[in-house]
């Protein structure tokens, strides 16, 4: 019975889960009427309804940024008033070394949360996915519990774990026979992984599930052909799970690298300014420090605009990589 | 007689104005029902005195906001000023008073408020203004409250001071007196103190020192300790209203930096940050045996290392006298209820008042007054081995001189104390870290 089933699956059908998952035919008769209905009010009402949002958006998106935009060209300083001048505040920001080292440390920090969180998140998926684990419901619940911690209370405990003289962390490893305790404050990269792992503990429960969802999706015949063909547990793995995750890789892949231009909580708990040799200042700690610590408005928004080409620079290589990908896929 | 808000000549126009609208909001009578938001931080405004406050006056709401001292004392206060709303009192922390007193319009002069009669009962007349109340208070404290232009912005809750706190316990051990006196003579300087605490770490075991024992909580402390001893920080009173820079050329600045770069290099430190658990955990395990203390710090010690009681005592500061921190009540220019909170600040700061905080929660009085007075010269405390905090502390602030504040005084302290961090982290070279000082200075300054 399986067997029959299973050999015309792979043959056709590319290694696409999205299109194998889809609901069959006959049921999609009834939806489709209501899916009109809303569709009709896509006229006129339709502006209506979408007009909280974008009243809200222009507000306190859009003006914003035209303001920030207009305010880079200014020294200014709210209190003490503004002066124009013009280019200024780009031409010091690039001769400014601290830019250069929050570059550095926001890409640091990202990749060092980044890929190991991914490749954890993908062990955990594929743990939780195994149908004999019991209490299923309870894992993926408690797997959410770091997300929905308040980052200051993450970070005040995680500082204690990586303390220098009586962090728990130093105590392991010196039980593993590094007697040497390490300084995860002032060493570089250190600071890096004590951040990193802040933020990967905080995300991976989410990221997981993400992995989860579309494991869950992988049509069953998949892994029946496979394993009727001699695949191992391992072999299916890398060639029937990871290929079809690949989409949603790319997926957790954009949202860290989001969240990663943006980390700016966990470094300022640990040490407001970076760090003594601002071994751990982000881009968004170095515009807040400007603006609201050293009241250098005009700065931080010459230093956002940077941000924002930063991002542009990145999406547009997401975007030729994520091409590539689907591309990839459809051949 | 209540409302009455005299405005003198030589006030700015700006402060007439401010005045003006005070007039128009005519204050509320003490039986109106008033709300007065406070913006905090820490322990400044006490609980058991606004309870005993809202006795006093049931018709006065007091409501307190507590935030962190860095954005409360900057962008939080900015945007209030700039927008012209916000409480009717704010905390301003002394590191933070050369900062606002470059900016009097945002600050109801209080030369310019009269106290009501709402608290004749509790000793305060009706009629005074800042002025008048001006006497009881330590000179050089009083003037941190003070704008470049004359205005009085801020009135003192308390003074920090800075004393040395050291465990007996430790000392006995390391063959170095116990006796306050006698740990005192110890160490009339600075460098006497690094040599003090050189003989302490020779005493020390092998596995003492792996486990990072030393005789000083932080040497980065002592910088902060010698900059108050001078007569100038970072500015010099040039006549002008901002002052003018002179962290690269005070030869105190110079003096700090190089006093504390050795007191590092010897070795005598633990490097361990403080409010950080490393250090909460060392000062319970005997870490270190001193911690430069301000007087509002022994409440903390207190909390944190409960099984070291009696094992403390105080002993004077090398070199003489000191401070680290303070905290003055500023009511804003934008504050709708500036009678109401006026009456409270005279209330909460009167004398009597910061004597109960002291006793209750360790804060030091500003109020001069009462040094001499004997229920805070006779204050001892058994934690600290029965020491005579209120004399020790109050002995140490009258030593100290006035210091010209300025606008970026908390920007040139972080700086510089990255620069000690940098070279207590051996990151660095203190000449390289010196040159890097100055060249985050010259951005904050310049940019």
């Amino acid at each position: 019975m399986s067997q029959l089933k299973v050999k015309a699956g792979p043959s056709k059908a590319p290694l696409s889960p999205w299109k194998s998952a889809k609901p069959e035919k006959a049921k999609k008769a009834k939806p489709a009427k209501v899916i009109s209905g809303v569709a009709s009010l896509n006229g006129r009402w339709g502006f209506l309804f979408v007009a909280p949002f974008f009243f809200m958006f222009v507000i306190f998106g859009l003006a914003p940024v035209i303001y920030s935009v207009y305010i880079s060209f200014f020294h200014w300083d709210p209190l003490g008033g503004s002066t124009f001048t013009g280019l200024r505040n780009f031409n010091l920001l690039l001769h400014d070394s601290d830019l250069w080292l929050a570059i550095r440390n926001t890409f640091s920090i990202w990749a060092l949360s980044t890929f190991p969180q991914m490749i954890m998140a993908i062990g955990l998926a594929s743990i939780l996915r195994n149908s004999r684990l019991k209490a299923k419901s309870f894992w993926r619940t408690i797997l959410l519990v770091p997300n929905i911690t308040s980052v200051i209370a993450i970070t005040i405990v995680f500082s204690q774990l990586f303390g220098r003289d009586f962090g728990i962390v130093n105590d392991i490893l010196g039980f593993f026979g590094v007697h040497h305790h390490i300084d995860f404050i002032e060493g570089v990269i250190p600071s890096h992984i004590a951040i990193a792992s802040m933020i990967t503990w905080r995300w991976i429960g989410y990221n997981t599930l993400i992995f989860l969802a579309s494991m869950l999706a992988i049509p069953g015949e998949l892994y029946e052909s496979a394993s009727v063909d001699g695949a191992s547990k391992r072999q299916q793995f890398w060639y029937v799970t990871l290929p079809s995750l690949k989409n949603t890789i790319t997926f957790v892949l954009i949202v860290g690298t989001i969240g990663g231009l943006q980390v700016f909580a966990e470094p300022q708990q640990l040490a407001a300014d970076g760090g003594s040799s601002k071994q751990f200042l982000t881009l968004t700690l170095f515009l807040y420090n400007q603006a609201f610590v050293n009241n250098k408005y005009g700065y931080a928004a010459a230093i956002g605009i940077i941000i924002t080409f930063i991002v542009l620079i990145i999406s547009l290589v997401n975007f030729v990589i994520t091409r590539k990908i689907s591309s990839d896929g459809s051949r | 007689m209540l409302k009455k808000w005299r405005v003198k000549g030589t006030v700015a126009a700006l402060a007439a104005v401010i005045v003006g609208v005070g007039t128009l909001t005519t204050p509320a009578k003490a039986a109106d029902p008033v709300t007065i938001t406070i913006w905090t931080f820490g322990d400044v405004i006490q609980r058991q005195l606004v309870q005993e406050y809202k006795i006093l006056h049931p018709e006065v709401t007091l409501q307190i906001k507590k935030s962190d001292l860095d954005p409360l004392n900057g962008s939080n206060m900015v945007t209030a000023c700039t927008s012209s709303t916000g409480p009717d009192i704010v905390a301003v922390e002394v590191s933070y008073s050369g900062y606002w007193r470059s900016y009097p319009k945002c600050f109801q002069d209080l030369k310019q408020m009269q106290t009501s009669d709402a608290n004749a009962a509790a000793g305060i007349p009706a009629g005074q203004s800042a002025s008048d109340i001006q006497k009881n208070y330590l000179p050089w404290r009083w003037d941190q409250g003070v704008a470049y232009n004359g205005a009085v912005i801020g009135l003192p809750t308390d003074v920090g001071g800075l004393e040395v706190a050291y465990r007996t316990d430790l000392f006995k051990k390391a063959g170095l007196p116990t006796d306050r006196k006698a740990v005192a003579k110890l160490w009339p300087t600075w460098d006497a103190f690094i040599a003090t605490g050189q003989k302490y770490l020779a005493k020390l075991t092998k596995a003492q020192k792996k486990n990072g024992m030393g005789f000083i909580d932080n040497t980065g402390t002592i910088y902060a300790a010698i900059m108050n001893q001078g007569t100038a920080k970072y500015y010099q009173n040039d006549g002008t209203e901002t002052g003018k820079l002179i962290y690269d050329t005070n030869p105190q600045v110079k003096l700090g930096w190089n006093t504390t770069i050795k007191a590092t290099q010897s070795g005598i430190g633990t490097r361990i940050g403080q409010y950080t658990s490393d250090w909460n955990i060392g000062m319970s395990k005997g870490t270190f045996a001193t911690i430069l203390a301000p007087a509002w710090m022994m409440d903390y010690i207190k909390a944190q290392a409960p099984d070291t009681a009696g094992k403390w005592d105080i002993a004077d500061m090398p070199g003489g006298g000191g401070n680290q921190g303070g905290t003055q009540l500023t009511i804003p220019s934008y504050s709708k209820n500036k009678q109401a909170a006026y009456d409270f600040l005279t209330w909460y700061l009167a004398p009597a008042q910061e004597l109960k905080v002291f006793k209750t929660y360790g804060l030091f009085p500003a109020a001069s007054v009462l040094y001499k007075d004997p229920a805070l010269t006779g204050f001892t405390d058994p934690f600290f081995s029965n020491a005579p905090v209120g004399q020790i502390y109050a002995s140490g602030v009258v030593k100290l001189k006035p210091i010209f504040e300025g606008k970026l005084e908390r920007a040139v302290d972080q700086a510089i104390g990255a620069g000690l961090g940098r070279v207590a982290a051996k990151k660095m070279t203190p000449d390289q870290s010196w040159a890097q000082v100055l060249s985050d200075l010259k951005k904050v300054v310049n940019n």
